[in-house]
């Protein structure tokens, strides 16, 4: 008995402490990112915006209010389960932010479930993760769902295409499957006939024979849903063999500079979608942090000049929502795990990746952000903006071989 | 006199390991829980390789056993323990499968059969995805997972129960049969010895074991895709654990499931910020200790204790080519 | 039964491809029965030394091939000597899991010197390819085929016909009496285990620009390579070869003809093999008796 009332005495003297004291200590977010294992790619990205905020933030938000401990969770489930106990349990850490990869995340779910920290998801289309804590008000979502894209692709080709047959190509990973459901519904009620469903196996070495069937169904549209790997061999392909179809659509591999470097000529005509691409989107600098958080072009600037290297989308995602966090936590004037959560909810802020602001989606998540996209296509080298009509610097194209 | 000494001992850790769940934190839990299952898969590995037969898929009967927990719970309502019953029959069933397939295949043909069976498994798994969720996964129903420390217990005592199981099978003349098969086998028949009905009975035993495993690790977990379910790292781990520890022995499996776990976790807390960095010192010490321990680490102990007790210890019997260790309690 | 033809076409080229990533194995496993579960990454580095080459040097990935396949040679019978010859006559399992550690260790390596992200080298003729009607026939995968088979007659010839081929045959039949007969067995283990290496290098190259190259592109490989090793039968190249086509047109006819196929495609693979195995476990033209 005894020694609870001194616990409780500890924990309420902490907060009172912290609260008058400003945030003299750093709140220590844990990072649990993929880096290593099949996901690095993704994890190792994040964690360069995140270090490249953190290195900004000593310099433009002096008194660091914020820190952060990264995790490797290996990309695979166990480990992920171990690094959130440990988080949760051992380092009591009350925000975590990752992991990215929709396995994984959706792994990470039950562990969260055991100490429900405020979880903050850069990644994950999943409408799994929706579907199973989209309503949680710790739940925190910086990134659009699978049928988000599909709302948008769907808009995209009924503005530009007239005869409305579509074949879909998909992997059997988590990727596909979880893609070609809701395209099929978004595409249907656009008015659109999908003549034809192939599936592949991911890391296929031979794809031609979906590819012959495809051929044969002669549709107008080629929707290919898949993962980054699959869809260079899908891309070299579609190319090698010259296939008949004038309009090629991909979602989200297209934007990246490995697959247009890995594919060559055969990126031509290929459409994705994006929330951000270098050079192509430049959002307003935020008017009260203007070194922090500058115009998009200018930290693609400082980025180049630091990593010699073109930024990833979730090199600036994951800037801008360290940013944000350190942001939060000044307002909310304390480590408090409740203020600091309720200074994020209420963020309406400019970032490099867009306006960060937090509202609910169609599918039951109450809080989703960055979820704004732009289809592009690929021609001559470059990328231009074709959807919506807004944002649109070009027309779609159809593909001639 | 050593062998009570290392029963005493046994019994201790035995009772050691029971009594933490109730008192350690999440994180000592944890990772005696990862210990726990990695037991339990070395020594159903440990046991096969014992007999002769060398798997290269055991994931296949943890998946099938995560599969079995998490699909008996979500349609069937079940609660753990009968689902693991559930889990047992399943894995024993494959193994039992397997054994009348392959009829006489050994070393490393029966390997690569074990290895196309668990890739031929996580395919169907991915591609039915009405009976088992696919690609997209499977949650466990929230509302029949026992508490956490109900949860480390129920592994902790399955660990204690397969240790106990191998050990009842060491002191009896399936043992020998077995090892009598390992090492010639047609010697083996001539003493009356079926080889068949050994390896059915060998791998019906050790599968149920591993799907144990994969069943309650399924629960643990609470998620559920073919990846994680098929997982390659498994099957990797439930050799590395036994030949680290010391092949054919019995203490060798809990030693090297403690040393994997162990390894594993400092790798992913000292380098797990650096990209690849925790997967490249597994591999390190994997070949590092094959070169330098080829007998594990229980069996260079048991050759440094028998060294000592000077030469009247007997020479290990072998062919000429192999080395294959005497089984040590 | 409209796709036959481009279904023989696909099949035949994805044998070609399927014989050049077994090959290797086949020589270090089926002559110098050494496992070797690094053969991916030698792929995988055969692959990434290509790449550097071209982006670099502007190399083409078929000149590139002496290069890899010599450095394959000298580094992988390093390896062997260092590594694998003192436990090779220990359990089986050792050589498993020392080569899995190895491959690991590669496989590490290869993340953190060059990330994770996709490769690919793109010479001209990488998305050429011929039509005839209706039908396609790739550029890149008819060269990777040709290259296979002139890399299969050379081995055959050279393990059939020269002093040192005969060496490593007499190798896999009777290490003892090999040695008796003045044959350096350590020297001839180390290099044709580099050899097997060399071959993994060379179909790196080739598959370069075929393929995504990642640093995890091996263990798919080094799993289908076992399969087709084991079914087309221990100590016979030939086998290998007749194994990979077998491989390559079950999958491929699977792939066209039943709904869903490219997803069963490669359980197909497996349950052939397994098939094999349980009604003829020397393979289709091994030599050798069960272990």
């Amino acid at each position: 008995m005894r020694a609870f009332i001194a616990r409780t005495l500890a924990v309420a003297l902490g907060i009172g402490a912290a609260g008058v004291a400003g945030a003299a200590e750093p709140l220590k977010v844990g990072a649990a990112l993929e880096l290593s294992g099949r996901f690095v790619a993704f994890g190792s990205h994040c964690k360069r915006g995140i270090d490249m905020a953190s290195e900004a933030l000593k310099r433009d938000l002096p008194g660091t209010p914020i820190e952060f401990i990264f995790h490797d969770v290996e990309s695979n489930a166990a480990s992920t389960v171990s690094a959130f106990t440990q988080m949760t349990s051992e380092e009591k850490l009350d925000f975590i932010i990752g992991p990215i990869a929709s396995p994984i995340a959706a792994s990470a779910i039950p562990a969260w479930r055991q100490a429900r920290p405020i979880w903050i998801v850069p990644g994950a289309s999943t409408v799994t993760l929706e579907k199973e804590i989209g309503s949680d008000l710790n739940f925190f979502h910086p990134f659009p769902y699978a049928y988000q894209y599909h709302v948008e692709i769907a808009g995209m080709l009924k503005q530009y295409v007239n005869t409305k047959t579509v074949s879909i190509i998909y992997t059997d990973d988590d990727y596909g499957r979880t893609h070609l459901p809701l395209a099929e519904k978004y595409l249907r009620d656009a008015g659109f006939t999908i003549v034809s469903e192939e599936i592949v196996r991911a890391n296929s070495a031979d794809m031609n024979s979906a590819l012959t069937k495809i051929a044969f169904a002669k549709p107008e549209v080629l929707l290919a849903l898949m993962q980054t790997t699959d869809s260079i061999t899908l891309a070299k392909q579609v190319y090698t063999r010259r296939l008949k179809v004038p309009y090629l659509i991909g979602t989200f591999a297209t934007q990246l500079k490995e697959w247009q470097d890995a594919v060559g000529l055969a990126q031509e005509g290929w459409t994705g979608l994006a929330s951000y691409l270098p050079n192509l989107v430049n959002f307003p600098a935020n008017p009260d942090y203007p070194k922090l958080l500058p115009t998009t072009s200018d930290w693609e600037a400082t980025f180049r000049a630091k990593y010699s290297q073109e930024p990833n989308y979730d090199d600036a995602m994951c800037y801008a929502l360290a940013a944000a966090m350190a942001i939060a936590t000044k307002n909310a004037g304390s480590n408090d795990r409740e203020y600091v959560a309720k200074a994020l909810r209420e963020l309406d802020i400019n970032t490099v990746y867009g306006h960060l602001k937090w509202t609910a989606t169609e599918g039951g998540t109450k809080q989703n952000a960055f979820d704004q996209m732009i289809i592009f296509q690929r021609q001559g080298g470059k990328s231009v903006t074709i959807y919506p009509p807004e944002a649109a610097n070009g027309k779609l194209q159809a593909v001639q071989h | 006199m050593q062998k009570v000494c290392l029963s005493i001992l046994a019994v201790a850790v035995a009772v050691f390991v029971l009594w933490l769940p109730f008192v350690a934190t999440s994180q000592i839990n944890d990772w005696m829980f990862r210990v726990a299952m990695l037991c339990i898969l070395a020594v159903s590995w440990n046991l096969m390789a014992n007999a002769g037969a060398i798997s290269l898929g055991h994931s296949a009967f943890w998946g099938v056993g995560a599969y079995a927990g998490v699909l008996s719970a979500n349609s069937l309502g079940l609660p753990i323990l009968p689902a693991t019953g559930v889990a047992v029959c399943a894995g024993a069933v494959l193994g039992a499968i397997i054994a009348l397939a392959t009829g006489r295949l050994r070393g490393v043909f029966f390997a690569i059969c074990t290895l196309a069976l668990s890739e031929s498994l996580r395919t169907t798994a991915l591609m039915t995805p009405k009976l088992t969720g696919g690609a997209v996964g499977l949650f466990l129903v929230q509302k029949l997972r026992p508490g956490a420390t109900e949860l480390f217990l129920i592994g902790t005592a399955a660990a204690i129960f397969a240790v106990l199981v191998s050990v009842v099978l060491a002191h009896t003349k399936f043992h020998y049969a077995c090892r009598a098969l390992r090492n010639h086998e047609g010697a083996a028949q001539m003493l009356g010895i079926d080889p068949r009905q050994y390896r059915l009975a060998v791998l019906a035993i050790s599968g149920a074991l591993a799907s144990v495993a994969g069943c309650i690790n399924a629960w643990y977990g609470g998620y559920l895709d073919p990846n994680i379910a098929f997982d390659l790292f498994v099957t990797v781990q439930a050799q590395i654990a036994p030949i680290l520890g010391g092949l054919f022995t019995i203490a060798g499996p809990v030693v090297g499931s403690f040393g994997i776990v162990f390894l594993s976790e400092l790798s992913r807390i000292w380098l797990g910020a650096h990209e690849g960095a925790s997967q490249l010192v597994f591999g390190l010490v994997l070949i590092v200790g094959i070169l330098f321990m080829p007998k594990g680490i229980y069996g260079s102990l048991l050759r440094f204790w028998a060294r000592r007790a000077g030469p009247a210890v007997a020479k290990p019997a072998g062919g000429p080519a192999t080395i294959i260790p005497q089984v040590q309690p | 039964m409209a796709y036959f033809t481009q279904l023989l076409i696909d099949a035949l080229l994805l044998g070609g491809i399927y014989t050049l990533m077994a090959i290797g194995l086949s020589l270090s496993y089926g002559v110098a029965r050494v496992i070797n579960f690094a053969h991916g990454e030698a792929v995988m580095l055969g692959a990434y030394g290509a790449f550097w080459g071209f982006r670099l040097l502007g190399l083409d990935p078929l000149m590139a091939i002496p290069a890899v396949a010599m450095l394959g040679i000298v580094v992988g019978a390093i390896v062997f000597r260092l590594t694998i010859l003192p436990i090779l006559d220990s359990q089986q399992e050792n050589q498993i899991l020392l080569t899995f550690g190895i491959g690991l260790v590669l496989q590490s390596l290869a993340v953190m010197a060059w990330s994770a992200d996709e490769r690919a080298t793109n010479p001209d003729y990488a998305l050429s390819s011929f039509e005839l009607g209706d039908l396609v026939v790739p550029g890149a995968r008819l060269i990777g085929c040709a290259v296979a088979g002139v890399l299969v007659a050379i081995l055959f010839v050279w393990l059939k016909f020269t002093e040192l081929g005969r060496a490593s045959r007499a190798l896999a039949d009777n290490r003892e009496a090999a040695g008796l007969m003045g044959i350096n067995v350590p020297a001839m283990f180390a290099f044709v285990f580099g050899l097997g290496v060399a071959l993994g290098d060379t179909t790196g190259a080739i598959v370069s620009f075929i393929l995504p190259v990642t640093p995890f592109m091996g263990f798919s490989i080094l799993i289908k390579s076992f399969a087709i090793v084991v079914l087309g039968g221990l100590g016979s190249i030939v086998g290998t070869v007749i194994g990979a086509f077998v491989v390559a047109f079950a999958e491929t006819a699977v792939a066209y003809y039943v709904p869903d196929g490219n997803g069963w495609a490669e359980a197909v693979a497996f349950a052939i093999l397994f098939v094999v195995l349980v009604v003829r476990p020397n393979g289709i033209l091994g030599t050798q008796a069960t272990l």
